[in-house]
């Protein structure tokens, strides 16, 4: 090989590894190892003493037939995510990007950055709000608003309506998301066609209709897989709002996984459990990749020289 | 067919006139519609914004007013009182002007009235004492007095040293490996170049808290379980794919003619990219950087998992102790401790909100 | 029919700059009228204003009489095509034509003939099921202003009809738009930087530039009696030959040449000849040919001479003057202008003859 091809060729693999080498190192160990180890460890018996002494379907087992928290967790997981993902995270953003972009911009940015608040802010404070607005006494903001505005009797929201405090402080944050994906969207609408459809004699509920709703249609999809994912597997909030309580009357899949392994020191049992929702994971990963214009992303590069 | 003239319009509906309109009664309801219509709106993300924009205020004012022993909420009604209709009075004025000028004078005498009302209504309600644990690490002991549930807390500044260090630390990691491997996928050739963006969006899709159990193990079983390095390494890979995408999409669009007379003029490839590329995505890399940091100041359901004797402390979980400890004793500590604890955040945001959207992924923006 | 239309004293001004600083304009009812200027002269901002997509800063806009400011845009009906045609992309070619009529009550089997009526008017009923990215630039253009008029409108906003057109396709569609207009005598307003298609489609021009009128008048009045220096260069194609001189004592100085004044004036002044008003004549003033560019009918000379630099026109495709030739100039009297430098206005003084 002359000397010039073979220098090429050294340089060639030398930034190679020099480039995708970090990258690949990381997410082989920290991301795709924990898959294949989850993998095996669903059908050990590991426990707190974080040993494995045989192989065993007796995770699966469990999980098909001696699981009862397993079955309501599932109810509570169909209820938390429908919800949430129905009136929050897709339709309550909408709404928000709706009519952030039909205020005068000042406001529109104003209102934008308050319902970022929440997402910007670190888990455990915003879950440190909710505990104070929601507090059964007379201190909780809630309670004030209330006692002293309505006249009503003190409620205790996350004792009694534990689902539903979940389902509006994980709401909070879900349509944030919505709202700057589709007002980005909302704000690449070409501004004559808002011009001649006002022209033609369009109000403002008919220019929504038929000029916003169509060009929102792909984000739409998009947010809903996207986010029915998120909710599935995210448990941060209610981990740190109810603790999956009281007892385990808001324990979505996701956290009853992680109670399982690090609550019960059931490690086995949880990594079974995890593989659930990794296949799901890995499922809906691949459906979104097809929706996406994988083209546009794969541009060929333009330099071969090294 | 090209002839047709008067004949095709003469026999067509076109040419029936028109009613005259009355101008001055739709300019009328031009006038209400457009009034209310905005009012509506305005009303509306008002009402529902409140429910977030009042539990900031409270904790922010609970910090500097309340006592050991309990928390009223009467400054927060009060300073409401005063706010709100200033902030109302400003708003119409916004909206009915569009003269920069007067917009800024009303803003003044607002601003001015209001905190002259605010310092003569609840002035002499406002204390420091709440912040003392800036300065005295032994809070939780004197308010408890006595040894807690979470062990001996330290000072604040350990927790605040410590998150630094691991988001600065996750930071930098997440800069370079991402940018060194979106700038190879997005300018190399390479056999395997498809089956590597398609496995990474695969991953950046995937949802990594499902991985956290295996994680765990695996953190055990290199040694590296309670210790932030080993925080800090999962939480950068978690991330990567994201901005491994982001990175990639930021140098898509850096003009190849750029790189392509650099290296005509001498320079390798890796030369182009530190010299003349890499200045290019400033922007991105600001964005990552600012992203990914606000990213690991906040976390915690991995340090929570990871970091099992309180040996390492993070603000996270400094915040979530000194809670669990003395939350039905003092609200007023708690709340300083959040304010404290979310200033950071909310600091980088606002400064660099601009460089926050421009990240885009495959033409999604976030 | 619609009244007139009055602009009054408007002006529109953006935080970052000021579009419009001024117009005063009144159009009659069915007229036909060519707002002319280069990009960024404020015309299109101006026409926003009449369909109520903008509103002025400052001034009144008139229909019939009535202030029509507050109106908004969906009440006005005022037709208009953009530039970009702005079809809508998630309807077929009826569907966008239809549109306007969903707003006006009208029964749906009713508005589906209005549609198709009109559709075959600009010829485009056999591309009713397509999407607008299914049809060529033309066709596009067509369905706009199919859209335009189905709701009858009183006022026909054009913002740069026939810029994105090619050039046959130019001269099939001022032919279409014009008899349309004539037809239906629905009053018109035409967007342009285009003087041909100003003077061939429109009635009355309005020259703007720099968010200000400069003039308005008949095609003829701008090319004879252009008001300022700004109309005699935007107006006549080649460009008016422009030469500075000074004024005094009944004569203008201009590079050698000195010519007698009928009239006075006084200071530095411009004196414009238009290319097709200077002849290579026995008596003229000798110039020597600097460059012959064959246009196909005619050919453009570009000559120095006692004047300076100017440039003429010959009829034929052929060049009978060559480079470094030397041709003697001559043009007629009344054919030239004279303009004050510094304010740009046509001065009443002219050329002796």
């Amino acid at each position: 090989m002359p000397d010039f091809a073979r220098a090429q060729l050294n340089r060639q693999r030398a930034n190679a590894a020099l480039f995708l080498g970090p990258a690949v190192v990381l997410l082989a160990c920290f991301f795709v190892a924990p898959v294949v180890v989850d993998l095996g460890l669903a059908f050990t018996d590991m426990d707190r003493t974080l040993a494995v002494t045989r192989f065993t379907l007796e995770n699966f087992e469990r999980m098909a037939t001696r699981d009862s928290r397993l079955l309501a967790s599932l109810g509570i997981t169909a209820i938390f995510v429908l919800s949430t993902l129905s009136i929050f995270n897709v339709t309550f953003a909408l709404l928000l990007a709706i009519t952030t972009t039909a205020v005068p911009k000042a406001f529109g940015a104003f209102f934008q950055a308050v319902w970022l608040l929440p997402r910007m802010s670190p888990s455990v404070v915003y879950a440190l709000l909710w505990a104070w607005v929601v507090d059964p006494n007379e201190r909780g903001l809630l309670n004030q608003i209330l006692m002293h505005v309505l006249g009503l009797p003190p409620i205790d929201l996350r004792g009694n309506l534990p689902l539903l405090t979940i389902i509006l402080a994980n709401g909070f944050i879900g349509a944030s998301l919505g709202m700057i994906i589709f007002t980005s969207a909302i704000r690449s609408i070409p501004e004559h066609l808002f011009h001649a459809a006002r022209a033609d004699g369009a109000g403002p509920l008919a220019i929504v209709r038929h000029i916003v709703f169509p060009a929102l249609r792909w984000p739409i999809s998009y947010m809903t897989i996207h986010q029915t994912l998120s909710l599935l597997v995210s448990f941060e909030y209610i981990l740190l709002i109810t603790a999956g309580g009281p007892f385990y009357d808001t324990t979505v899949f996701s956290l009853y996984a992680y109670r399982r392994a690090f609550e019960n020191g059931q490690y086995a049992y949880g990594a079974a459990l995890s593989l659930i929702l990794i296949v799901i994971g890995v499922i809906a990963a691949l459906g979104m990749w097809r929706l996406m214009d994988m083209r546009r992303l794969l541009q060929p590069p333009r330099i071969e020289v090294h | 067919m090209e002839t047709d003239t008067l004949d095709t319009v003469a026999g067509t509906t076109l040419v029936n006139p028109p009613l005259r309109l009355d101008w001055p009664k739709l300019a009328r309801r031009a006038r209400l519609r457009r009034a209310a219509g905005q009012s509506a709106l305005l009303a509306f993300l008002l009402a529902v914004s409140v429910p977030i924009i009042l539990p900031y205020f409270w904790m922010v004012v609970i910090s500097f007013t309340a006592r050991s022993g309990g928390v009223s909420t009467q400054v927060l009604w009060t300073a409401c009182a005063i706010v709100v209709p200033a902030v109302m009075i400003y708003s119409m004025v916004h909206l009915m002007t569009s003269s920069r000028g007067l917009r800024v004078a009303a803003g003044v005498v607002l601003l001015a009235i209001a905190a002259g009302l605010l310092a003569a209504h609840v002035g002499h309600r406002l204390h420091f004492a709440n912040y003392r644990f800036l300065w005295d690490p032994n809070i939780v002991e004197e308010i408890r007095s006595k040894a807690t549930a979470g062990g001996q807390f330290p000072s604040v500044w350990v927790a605040f040293r410590n998150s630094l260090a691991l988001a600065m630390s996750e930071t930098v990691i997440i800069l370079a490996v991402a940018s060194l491997a979106g700038y190879y996928i997005s300018r190399f050739a390479f056999r395997g170049r498809e089956a590597f963006l398609q496995g990474m969006l695969v991953l950046h899709a995937f949802p990594a808290m499902t991985l956290i159990i295996p994680l765990f193990l695996i953190l055990h079983w290199v040694g590296l379980l309670d210790t932030i390095a080993g925080v800090i390494l999962v939480l950068a890979t978690i991330e990567l794919p994201f901005y491994v995408f982001v990175m990639k999409g930021f140098f898509d669009a850096v003009p190849w003619d750029i790189e392509m007379s650099a290296m005509t003029d001498g320079a390798t490839r890796r030369q182009a990219f530190r010299m003349v590329v890499l200045p290019q995505v400033r922007v991105g890399l600001i964005a990552v950087a600012v992203f990914a940091f606000i990213r690991a100041w906040e976390e915690y359901i991995f340090v929570r998992t990871m970091l099992i004797e309180n040996t390492n402390w993070v603000m996270s979980l400094y915040l979530f102790w000194v809670s669990d400890d003395i939350m039905g004793v003092d609200y007023g500590i708690v709340a300083a401790v959040s304010v404290f604890y979310v200033l950071p955040s909310l600091l980088l945001y606002v400064f660099c909100q601009r460089y926050l959207t421009q990240m885009t992924i495959g033409g999604i923006r976030g | 029919m619609m009244a007139r239309i009055e602009l009054r004293d408007i002006r529109k001004s953006w935080v970052a700059a000021t579009a419009v600083e001024r117009i005063d304009l009144a159009i009659d009812d069915g007229a036909f009228i060519a707002v002319l200027g280069p990009s960024g002269c404020g015309k299109t901002t101006t026409l926003l204003m009449l369909a109520g997509i903008y509103s002025p800063t400052s001034g009144e806009i008139a229909f019939d009489g009535a202030r029509v400011n507050d109106v908004e845009a969906r009440d006005r009906n005022v037709g208009i095509v953009f530039q970009s045609y702005a079809l809508y992309p998630n309807m077929s070619v009826l569907d966008n034509i239809m549109f306007p009529l969903r707003f006006k009550k009208i029964e749906r089997s009713e508005a589906e003939a209005r549609a198709r009526e009109i559709a075959a008017l600009v010829r485009i009923d056999r591309l009713l099921d397509r999407r607008p990215s299914q049809l060529s630039g033309g066709q596009q253009q067509r369905v706009a202003l199919a859209r335009a008029l189905v709701k009858r409108p009183h006022l026909l906003l054009l913002d740069e009809p026939l810029s994105n057109l090619d050039a046959s396709l130019r001269l099939t569609m001022r032919t279409e738009i014009r008899r349309i207009q004539r037809d239906l005598g629905v009053t018109t307003i035409l967007v342009t930087h285009d003087q041909i298609e100003a003077t061939t489609m429109a009635d009355r021009i309005v020259v703007m530039n720099a968010g200000r009128v400069e003039q308005e008048g008949t095609a003829k009045d701008l090319y004879e009696r252009p008001q300022t220096l700004f109309v005699a260069s935007f107006v006549g194609s080649p460009p008016i030959n422009l030469l500075e001189g000074r004024a005094g004592d009944g004569a203008i100085k201009v590079r050698e040449a000195t010519l007698k004044l009928a009239g006075s004036a006084a200071g530095d002044v411009v004196l414009g000849i238009r290319p097709e008003s200077l002849h290579a004549n026995a008596s003229g003033m000798p110039s020597r040919i600097v460059a012959a560019e064959p246009m196909g009918r005619e050919v453009l000379y570009s000559a120095e001479g006692a004047l300076g630099l100017v440039r003429f026109i010959e009829a034929g495709a052929e060049a009978r003057h060559r480079e470094g030739e030397t041709v003697s100039l001559a043009f007629s009297a009344e054919s030239a202008l004279l303009f004050d430098k510094a304010s740009g206005r046509r001065l009443d003084a002219r050329i002796a003859s």
